[in-house]
């Protein structure tokens, strides 16, 4: 079992990479919207259809391989541009203030709308297009080969933490958005535009969940599906993390990643129950996630 | 007819009862269940049974419901079956249907689970038009039918219905399967990789965690044990069904440094393996055995000298579907049609819907050109010996096929701009099922290195040496 550290170690980051992509729209949508989205898988593999179908055109022209990287980026873009504003304008916004359940419903029944509305559009047979992960090739570390790609993905997920963590922090829409979210109604009153707010930042989520399908797409292809197991694993991560806590998703998903990975490694009858396994040990420790706080309920 | 139609309007008036009532009365759910379940199914057992006085009179159209996956992972491999069915049924009625009546075809999606399937099951069954059914795919679905259509008795063929659970206990009347089960088509991996690469002593295995992955681990690794009594088994993987990523079970794979390493992934998990494990050389580091990799030729390009097969005779270029004339065109109007060659899953729909036309003018034959009950129908499939595409399927007195397995390795040909299986065997059916009603384990571990010996060796199939 010592051969198989390095490489234990190694596909623990590598899923936990995958992991983050999946949860981090989610969390972030709730931290400013307060808005569950249980539709959030289903934009999640919505990015990974645009990705796909993307690569699959650059091929089909025969355009140089090295715009699928751009692709999957732009796809993202895509769809967040698209999805967002409608999705946000049209059914999220009613549901704020209101209550969990009414959220719960309406994001639902969105979910299985776009889950058909895929089936619809590109059929039910999975779409691949792995020109991305070729190009990249691979390299054996610890006697295992693994994809650069691979490498590449626990890169794109540190920079995703920093990246988010500059723009709540250090900009002009990082410091509204915490506005808006510290206090809704003082945020308001001092002439933020909070409508904007959650148009931005709901894309904001939207991008992040289309960017995870659309990153992930190269080594695993898309089928239908996707998006409901995306959900289930988004929302473990979320609450292990704590709902909203950005960071707290980032340690969740190494969490979430090293007990599936240790479960495939020394007991795969549990792979499949592992993440909710570690989420059940976190909150019976910690019921608010590691990084979430108690908050007092308004009346 | 007055009667038939008496008996068909109260047969869907039954089949819509159920529906109302699960919507409507919320708290006595469990109990109501019951009783609504017991009086719908006595009650249908009464309109099937007084119907075929009256269905002696030749229908309007053959009805069929017809069970496979077309949605989600595991369409990758039911559409093939669909696609072949909606050809095959084509190309029946361009030849005046069965006995003269056309074929028309209820598809139903196998995805919706176990309950949803029960209950199209049922709605089926009620209409006396629809006298069988193909169904299903999945080892899963075929096991929840098996009852109802025992109960109900409706004539079903499993197309697919891989798990030998199915027919274990041989009392089954109504229930079919034209195709091997998983004892022969396992033992047919294990002996052939054993002559292919007789020192192995490691092997790794991932299969789907459900009971078609479970059950093919237990008799590889029985029939292994048996034949080669060292070999060890390094890791058993069983993903859970439709996972997109298969890249922990690859590294996993890998430091255990198996000789082999054997999958029944299917459908779009065993795509996504293959290409997510190709990159990363397992292919190269072990010999890796994939029982139903023919379904993934055409589609990835797998390396040389993977160990694949069809799980039954069902290669629309075997040597004996090669001179074939039916199965060439049904082959070539498939490509045309679908844009790919039929894969396995196609051709076992094929043959399951040769084996029902097959018994509809057997039965007419028997009972003087009337048109057959459903009794009769399933008396003509019992014990019969078909002529399908791909070679020939006899039905034992437990209803279970016999059909021969072919197993080879890929590899390249100027023919075909993808793999083809090389060095093939056409294992004979028979040669590798227990007698009905012994347990097939038991069986297995029977098995000695000389009954291997006994068998046909790779690259013994060819054509004109059978």
């Amino acid at each position: 079992m010592s051969n198989a550290i390095i490489p234990l170690l190694l596909d623990s980051l590598a899923s936990a990479a995958l992991i983050f992509f999946a949860a981090v729209g989610l969390t972030l949508v709730f931290s400013v919207l307060r808005v569950l989205n249980v539709a959030h898988g289903s934009l999640y593999s919505i990015g990974g259809y645009a990705a796909a179908s993307a690569c699959l055109f650059i091929a089909s022209r025969q355009l140089n391989s090295y715009l699928s990287f751009a692709a999957l980026l732009f796809s993202a873009v895509f769809v967040a541009a698209i999805f967002g504003p409608l999705i946000e304008r049209s059914l999220v916004r009613w549901t704020y203030g209101k209550s969990e359940a009414v959220q719960i419903l309406i994001t639902f029944g969105l979910f299985l709308i776009l889950e058909d509305l895929q089936r619809l559009v590109f059929g039910v047979q999975s779409l691949y297009e792995d020109a991305p992960m070729r190009l990249l090739g691979t390299s054996s570390i610890g006697g295992v080969v693994y994809l650069n790609y691979q490498i590449l993905l626990v890169g794109m997920a540190v920079l995703v933490v920093v990246g988010l963590r500059l723009l709540i922090n250090h900009t002009r829409l990082g410091r509204l958005i915490t506005a808006v979210v510290t206090d809704r109604e003082m945020a308001q009153s001092i002439g933020i535009d909070t409508n904007r707010i959650f148009v931005l930042a709901f894309s904001l989520g939207v991008f992040l969940a289309a960017l995870g399908g659309a990153l992930s797409t190269p080594t695993s292809g898309i089928a239908p599906g996707l998006g409901a197991d995306t959900m289930v694993l988004a929302f473990a991560v979320a609450a292990i993390g704590g709902l909203g806590q950005i960071e707290g998703a980032a340690v969740a998903s190494l969490i979430v990643g090293l007990a599936r990975v240790l479960a495939i490694y020394l007991a795969p009858s549990l792979d499949a129950v592992a993440p909710y396994a570690a989420m059940l040990v976190v909150l019976l420790i910690r019921p608010y996630g590691l990084f979430g706080s108690v908050t007092a309920r308004r009346i | 007819m007055a009667f038939k139609n008496i008996s068909l309007a109260f047969a869907r008036c039954l089949s819509s009862l159920q529906p109302r009532f699960r919507l409507n009365w919320e708290l006595p759910r469990a109990n109501l269940r019951v009783v609504v379940d017991g009086l719908a199914g006595a009650l249908a057992i009464c309109v099937v049974a007084a119907t075929p006085v009256a269905a002696q009179d030749k229908p309007g159209s053959v009805g069929l419901g017809i069970f496979t996956f077309t949605s989600g992972p595991a369409a990758a491999y039911g559409m093939p079956g669909k696609n072949a069915a909606d050809l095959m049924i084509d190309e029946i009625n361009a030849k005046g249907g069965i006995g003269g009546v056309p074929v028309t075809a209820t598809f139903v999606d196998e995805a919706q689970g176990a309950q949803g399937v029960i209950a199209e099951y049922r709605r089926l069954a009620g209409d006396a038009k629809n006298q069988v059914m193909v169904a299903a795919l999945s080892s899963a679905t075929c096991l929840a039918l098996a009852p109802i259509a025992e109960q109900l008795e409706v004539p079903t063929v499993g197309w697919n219905c891989d798990t030998h659970q199915l027919l274990m206990d041989g009392k089954s009347k109504y229930v079919f399967r034209p195709n091997g089960n998983t004892v022969p088509e396992f033992i047919a991996y294990a002996i052939y990789l054993l002559d292919r690469k007789p020192d192995v002593k490691t092997v790794a295995i991932i299969n789907p965690d459900y009971a078609f992955g479970h059950d093919a681990a237990k008799i590889f690794t029985a029939a292994l044990k048996a034949l080669k009594p060292d070999v060890e088994i390094v890791a058993e993987l069983y993903p859970k069904l439709g996972s997109p990523n298969y890249q922990t079970e690859i590294s996993r794979l890998t430091t255990a440094r198996p000789d082999v390493v054997f999958s029944n992934l299917w459908g779009a998990d065993l795509e996504n393996f293959v290409r997510q494990a190709t990159p990363r050389a397992l292919f190269t580091s072990s010999q890796v055995v994939l029982a139903l990799g023919e379904t993934v030729l055409q589609r990835v390009p797998l390396p040389d000298g993977v160990i694949v097969g069809v799980l039954g005779d069902g290669w629309w270029m075997s040597p004996d579907a090669k001179v074939n004339p039916e199965t060439v065109k049904f082959a070539e109007a498939y490509k045309s049609r679908f844009g790919e060659y039929p894969v396995f899953p196609s051709i076992k729909m094929a043959n399951a819907l040769i084996y029902v036309k097959a018994a509809y003018e057997g039965a007419m034959q028997k009972n003087g050109g009337k048109w057959p009950t459903r009794a009769e129908l399933a008396a003509a499939m019992k014990g019969s010996k078909v002529a399908t595409l791909t070679g020939i399927t006899q039905t034992r007195a437990d209803n279970d096929g016999l059909v021969d397995q072919i197993v080879g390795v890929t590899m390249k040909t100027s023919a075909q701009p993808f793999p083809v299986i090389g060095d093939m065997v056409r294992y004979k059916g028979d040669s590798l099922m227990p007698q009905a009603g012994q347990d097939p384990l038991a069986w297995i571990s029977t098995l000695k290195p000389e009954f291997a010996k006994s068998l046909p060796k790779p690259g013994s199939y060819k054509i004109g040496e059978r």
